[in-house]
């Protein structure tokens, strides 16, 4: 565990309790513990989920918590692609950050060290020339980073932290929390070990879990069409699949939930593009399926999601901004984003992020109709965000069931934790 | 017997690259594999798998396979003299070979492990 003082520009570390783990497992569990014991000092906390980085299936998330601007509690974004796991494997399960720097930092994790360092050379640019600058300057295209652009600088409710070049999960504004502590990003990267307290047995189930998931429901399915069809959008394919390039998963996640387009090269090319940017990927489903609710081809619809990536802006109430002004040229909604403000309506009692769908994906999972959706997202999301599990995933497999899950935690670690203990944790996190 | 992989079937979840990493460690790591998700060129879309083997790497690009002489970039033609390897293939020559979990009772990790079937094993002569 890494403790970040912004205003001192220090860092400690402290070992890893047991006791912690054996009370609050992991992910959102032990960061909602830590937020209650450091929330004099605003704290942002990241946090590896307990199955993170292994082979369990899915096991690509790690989450951001905070409290929120947008919701004025302590919420939990999840972060994946490969920067979930990437903090795992820096060493640190868990930072946290506290305070405010004086001027523009960025926190550098690394195999076990930790550095606060300088970042007025990266501060007025965005996102994804922050993450090139990062990249660059450490001779290493493989660093992950968390990066606010010019909407967190300015303080905007709108302003998104993103991963690398992408829109991620987080919907609760904390872009701004990262502006506010004149944070201006934080790299990962790690070459560590992580050791398996049963490896043989948990590795010989890994392989039957994934066997059961290959020949489920998901089988041939794959990215954001799929998805977008499972949700009632009977036209998704035909509308995106002309200028789709290829799918991609998160760390070790069966499903490829992210879809690369091509906008200003063509999407058949197999070769390496000359073109440097010749695309976006999506991973915002919500921002997508807004945007094709309004009638915006897929191509103008990329054009917007990667300007707002570029700003470090959420594209969901960008989404809601644009549709109430009925502005439908891209260059203008382009620049329309340079200091655009709005407000973002929550949910009550939301505490996980809204970047999942909230319904079944796929999976049967027994539930009797939409009636029950609600509760059983929350719980859902909750597992995903202790365990550390694909939260988008973990809405289509019915195969990661609870039992499974601690069965598996307890052959990685010894643990011996209990059904009563996550339900404990579930209502701790779930009540915050 | 070797690794084969079709590039266009992989989703670069890095699964392969873990459980072979799990094989040369008996833990979770990454930095012993001898098969390495190519993810270097995100914004482009670019992305393959390497596997290092005995004396060769099998490079999976999208667009076709490709068996280059370790540390060497490409073969002296008429055209002119051998070129050297980019610095990025360096850390593949301080890697293992693929000796094809040779000594694991699942048989090659990454052929079991992968979620799309893009990694398979192909018998000797293919």
């Amino acid at each position: 565990m890494l403790i970040v003082d912004l205003e001192t520009g220090e860092t400690s570390e402290d070992g890893l309790d047991d006791d912690l783990v054996s009370q609050k497992i992991g992910g959102a569990g032990i960061t909602s513990s830590l937020y209650e014991t450091y929330k004099d000092r605003d704290p942002i906390i990241l946090g590896a989920g307990l199955l993170t980085g292994t082979l369990f299936p899915a096991s690509a998330l790690s989450v951001i918590s905070a409290r929120s601007p947008r919701a004025g509690y302590l919420t939990h974004s999840p972060f994946t692609l490969k920067a979930g796991m990437e903090l795992k494997y820096t060493g640190f399960d868990y930072v946290v950050i506290l305070g405010k720097s004086e001027k523009p930092v960025f926190l550098w994790l690394h195999d076990g060290v930790a550095d606060i360092q300088d970042a007025s050379g990266l501060w007025g640019k965005d996102v994804w020339n922050t993450t090139d600058l990062l990249r660059k300057s450490m001779g290493d295209d493989l660093i992950q980073t968390l990066v606010i652009g010019p909407a967190g600088e300015d303080g905007s409710d709108l302003a998104q932290v993103c991963v690398n070049y992408w829109s991620s999960g987080d919907c609760w504004g904390f872009g701004k929390v990262f502006g506010e502590k004149n944070l201006k990003a934080v790299a990962l990267r790690g070459m560590g070990l992580l050791e398996i307290s049963d490896p043989e047995e948990f590795v010989d189930q890994c392989f039957e879990i994934l066997e059961a998931i290959k020949g489920s429901a998901i089988e041939g399915k794959r990215g954001v069409e799929d998805i977008l069809t499972a949700m009632g959008e009977s036209d998704a394919r035909e509308w995106l699949s002309p200028v789709v390039h290829r799918h991609s998963a998160c760390y070790n996640t069966p499903y490829p939930t992210n879809t690369f387009i091509y906008l200003n090269e063509d999407p058949t090319t197999l070769t390496e593009p000359a073109e440097p940017e010749p695309g976006f990927m999506i991973t915002d489903i919500g921002a997508v399926l807004a945007l094709k609710k309004m009638g915006f081809s897929a191509v103008d619809a990329g054009h917007i999601l990667r300007a707002c990536a570029r700003r470090g802006m959420d594209p969901v109430p960008v989404a809601e901004i644009i549709g109430k002004s009925g502005q439908k040229d891209p260059k203008t909604i382009e620049q329309s984003l340079v200091g655009l403000q709005g407000s973002v309506a929550v949910p009550d009692g939301a505490n996980f992020s809204s970047w999942v769908p909230q319904q079944p994906m796929f999976g049967d999972f027994g539930l009797s109709g939409e009636g029950s959706f609600k509760d059983w997202w929350m719980r859902r999301q909750a597992v995903a965000y202790i365990f550390g599990i694909h939260p988008i995933f973990a809405n289509m497999s019915p195969e990661l069931s609870e039992e499974v899950i601690l069965e598996m935690a307890n052959k990685g670690t010894g643990l011996g934790l209990s059904q009563e203990t996550l339900d404990q944790v579930i209502a701790d996190v779930c009540s915050f | 017997m070797r690794i084969d992989v079709d590039a266009l079937k992989c989703i670069g979840c890095m699964a392969c690259e873990m459980a072979c990493g799990y094989h040369r460690d008996d833990a979770f790591a990454l930095l012993a594999s001898c098969i390495v998700v190519y993810r270097a060129r995100e914004k482009k879309d670019y992305f393959g798998v390497v596997v290092k083997e005995e004396e060769s790497l099998m490079i999976a690009r999208p667009e076709g396979l490709e068996i280059r002489r370790i540390g060497v970039a490409e073969e002296a033609s008429d055209s002119g003299p051998k070129k050297e390897a980019d610095a990025s293939a360096k850390p593949m020559l301080l890697r293992e070979p693929c000796d094809l979990c040779s000594d694991m009772k699942y048989g090659p990790m990454c052929v079991k492990i992968c979620p799309v079937n893009a990694i398979s094993l192909l018998e000797g002569g293919e």
